[in-house]
């Protein structure tokens, strides 16, 4: 009997197509494998028969995998993955593999096998991912800083600021504007009239924010006040505000400050 | 009319004034029309899925900065707390205001656009022309390519009507009462005619925007529109003449054929009105029955091409004895059952006179429309999940349109089974006494009106509002004088 693997690997789009390839090329048998993803301390338990393995990544891994999937699937599929990997499940890496082994096993019908349950958790993680993205799209707020540059923080569950950032960029185009992941420490930066970019947050003087001019004062107050006349007092309802807006969001809006 | 204006209002004042006066318009919802940033210049875009950027503590969706152009009002439309007859605090914008307004709260993403609407100031030509002047200069001089719904002022003349349509994404004009006698009762200064008549405009507008002749057209059916029924699903109103006399105004309004204003796009063309039109009608003020509405709304879709009817269930701001007096808050397990409606009638394919008839007027409070319709209906059912066209499984209680699709889909690869389907997102609770998976039943049920009905029942129903049924029903059965005495007698059984 084989025995069982696990393939840790780091949290990324890459680390987990670094672990695919290495978890497919052993020929160990798809069952007994599994990816996990390194995140934090906690490894989870250990367990006896285990073969516990560090995947390293390798851009040559990652290419052959991503070729694979492109060529031996379809772009669909490519995306999906994509998502997915986006998504704060942390089963997620496990999760790709498993859809993978069904998708090269049958082409680029896998994205119709809705009734199979690895294909349908794909689905979910992306639906996750793009719901939350789209939550954001709405919820979260940019703050003028003295220098005109507009400055927003988030702490979203999935990985998103770059899914925010084409949104934001075609609507701002011609504003500077910053959008900061304050759990995973990094930001969106856009230029005006330039292209955006992806960044680790290190860079960032977070003291600025602290300081609000006397015009951001005075339109913070503005919304505030439109904010609660334009709600219906006859017919309030908190409970149905927290299912469309829970609480969770609402750190960074100042109209729940 | 008494009017007590302020002088050197500071502007969180107006906006406080104006927005509090613009809250029970319920079409807040910036959807319909995608458009990419202007590039090189200017501010802003535009997603048809809509996007809400906060919600009020009434739980509805905030999307837009929803405001009067002003509350100085010379109608008196019995319902309106602006109406001149009322003592209120009255404020007017410029339009300079507004357009500050609007684009502060659109740089930091409180919004995703303006929606105007204003009390009629001085004449209808004078208010319209003041909300054209503000949408053209938010236009033109601050460059905003984003999202604006503005409304037409009933008897404003149509060239004023047809320059702000170039400016504006979606325009609306309220029909504010489902029937003309209630709009004479209730709306002294609007006639049907006033309201009927920029809407066509807006709509022949529209249609020749996309270069195809407004004239000797057959009923106009949208590529785009979500809607494509297959040609047996298709069919004219078939109401009994009861109704029909509540929409014979509306078919009456459909061969308006003349031309109206000058068709001539600004420098800047976004298109005529390019997500199209919408309207809105106080639910609950007026006798009429669901029926009645929801042929109003039908042949609204139908003769008008509206992307939307929004029901508005009444609030009491105002005594007078031609309105109701309601104690026990607005109507709003009414209202919903009328969303639920108006939905099977833009997405199912369904038809207002399949749902209600004149012997049953009124929706079931306790029961979403649809699955009332399919109880009514049993010999259509079951349906064999892995067969069955796509509208016929929409007619399914516990499939939605998406799991519609999803089984479309999935059924070319494999034979589906209950299991697959609960996966899918079917409410199984509900859909397992109307359909088979490859000839079988889940469980051997009874098919038997009585018995489902009751099954149906203890399937509990989300609801918008903090409220289960059974209190909300409590509440309608109040309206006694809306034949709801009837409707409840049916219910009654199956307690
Ligand atoms: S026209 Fe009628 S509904 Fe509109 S503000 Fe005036 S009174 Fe109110």
């Amino acid at each position: 009997m084989n025995s069982k693997k696990v393939y840790y690997c780091e949290d990324s789009l890459e680390g987990i197509f670094s672990a695919v390839y290495d978890a497919w090329s052993d020929r160990n048998g798809h069952a007994n494998n599994k990816i996990c993803i390194i995140s934090g301390e906690d490894l989870g338990d250990m367990e006896l028969f285990t073969e516990y393995i560090y995947v390293k990544n390798s851009e040559e891994k990652i290419g052959k995998v991503m070729k694979a999937i492109y060529n031996k699937i379809s772009e669909e599929a490519y995306e999906l993955v994509c998502g997915a990997s986006c998504s704060c499940d942390i089963t997620r890496g496990d999760a790709i593999y498993r859809f993978l082994i069904i998708g090269f096993s049958m082409g680029s019908g896998v994205v119709d096998c809705l009734y199979d349950k690895n294909v349908m958790k794909i689905f979910e993680l992306n639906r996750n991912v793009s719901n939350e993205a789209h939550h954001f799209k709405g919820f979260l707020r940019f703050q003028e800083l003295k220098e005109g540059i507009l400055f927003a923080k988030i702490a979203p569950k999935n990985d998103i600021v770059r899914l925010l950032a084409p949104h934001f960029s075609d609507r701002l185009s011609q504003e500077n504007f910053i959008i900061y992941d304050e759990s995973r420490n990094t930001a969106i930066i856009h230029r005006m009239a330039d292209q955006w970019f992806y960044t680790n947050a290190d860079l960032l003087d977070l003291e600025k924010i602290k300081e609000m001019t006397e015009k951001e004062q005075n339109i913070d107050n503005l919304w505030k006040a439109f904010f609660n006349s334009v709600s219906i007092k006859e017919r309030e309802n908190k409970g149905l505000q927290r299912n469309n807006l829970p609480l969770r969001f609402r750190g960074n809006m100042p109209e729940f400050r | 009319m008494s009017i007590i204006i302020q002088e050197d209002m500071t502007v969180q004042k107006k906006l406080e004034v104006l927005s509090d006066a613009a809250k029970y318009d319920v079409a807040c919802t910036s959807s319909g029309v995608d458009r990419s940033g202007g590039g090189s210049s200017g501010i802003g875009n535009s997603v048809a899925c809509g996007i809400c950027h906060t919600f009020s503590a009434d739980g509805r969706c905030i999307s837009l900065l929803k405001i009067l152009m002003t509350n100085e009002c010379i109608f008196d439309c019995k319902y309106c707390f602006n109406r001149a007859s009322n003592d209120v605090l009255r404020a007017t914008f410029t339009p300079e205001e507004i357009c500050s307004l609007t684009i502060e709260f659109y740089r930091r993403n409180y919004i995703e656009g303006l929606f105007l609407s204003s009390g009629v100031l001085k004449t209808p030509d004078h208010t319209m022309e003041l909300m054209c002047k503000t949408l053209r200069m938010l236009r033109e001089v601050y460059q905003f390519n984003g999202y604006i719904h503005c409304k037409a002022v009933p008897g404003a003349d149509p060239v004023l009507v047809e320059m702000t349509g170039w400016y504006a994404d979606r325009m609306s004009v309220n029909l504010e009462l489902p029937t003309a006698d209630s709009l004479r009762m209730l709306a002294p200064n609007k006639t049907r005619k006033n309201i009927l008549r920029p809407m066509k405009q807006i709509q022949i507008g529209r249609i020749e925007n996309k270069g195809k002749a407004a004239f000797n057209r057959l009923p106009f059916i949208e590529e785009e529109s979500a809607l494509v029924l297959p040609d047996n699903y298709k069919n004219n109103i078939a109401a009994p003449a009861s109704v029909l006399q509540d929409v014979q105004d509306i078919i009456a309004a459909d061969s308006i054929k003349s031309s109206f204003g000058v068709i001539k796009a600004p420098s800047i063309n976004r298109g005529f009105v390019p997500a199209g039109q919408s309207t809105q009608m106080i639910i609950g003020a007026t006798p009429e029955s669901d029926y009645q509405i929801m042929s109003v709304a039908e042949a609204l879709y139908q003769k008008f091409d509206l992307k939307r009817v929004f029901y508005s269930a009444y609030i009491s701001i105002n005594e007078d004895n031609s309105l109701p007096a309601v104690n026990q808050g607005p109507p709003l397990l009414r209202e919903h059952r009328l969303y639920q409606a108006d939905w099977l009638l833009r997405f199912y394919g369904f038809q207002a006179a399949e749902l209600l008839s004149e012997s049953r007027p009124n929706f079931n409070v306790l029961m979403d429309p649809k699955c009332n319709w399919a109880i009514g209906h049993l010999e259509q059912f079951p349906v064999e999940v892995n067969k069955a066209d796509y509208y016929t499984l929409l007619r399914v209680p516990g499939i939605g349109v998406k799991s519609a699709q999803r089984i479309v889909k999935a059924r070319k690869t494999a034979i589906l089974s209950f299991e697959d389907l609960k996966k899918m997102g079917v409410v199984l609770k509900r859909a397992i006494y109307f359909i088979t998976c490859a000839g079988r039943m889940m469980y051997p049920v009874k098919i038997e009106e009585n018995y489902i009905t009751s099954m149906l029942l203890r399937v509990k129903e989300k609801l918008p509002f903090d409220m289960d049924a059974s209190t909300a029903y409590k509440q309608l059965s109040l309206f006694d004088d809306m034949n709801f005495t009837a409707a409840n007698a049916q219910i009654g059984s199956f307690l």
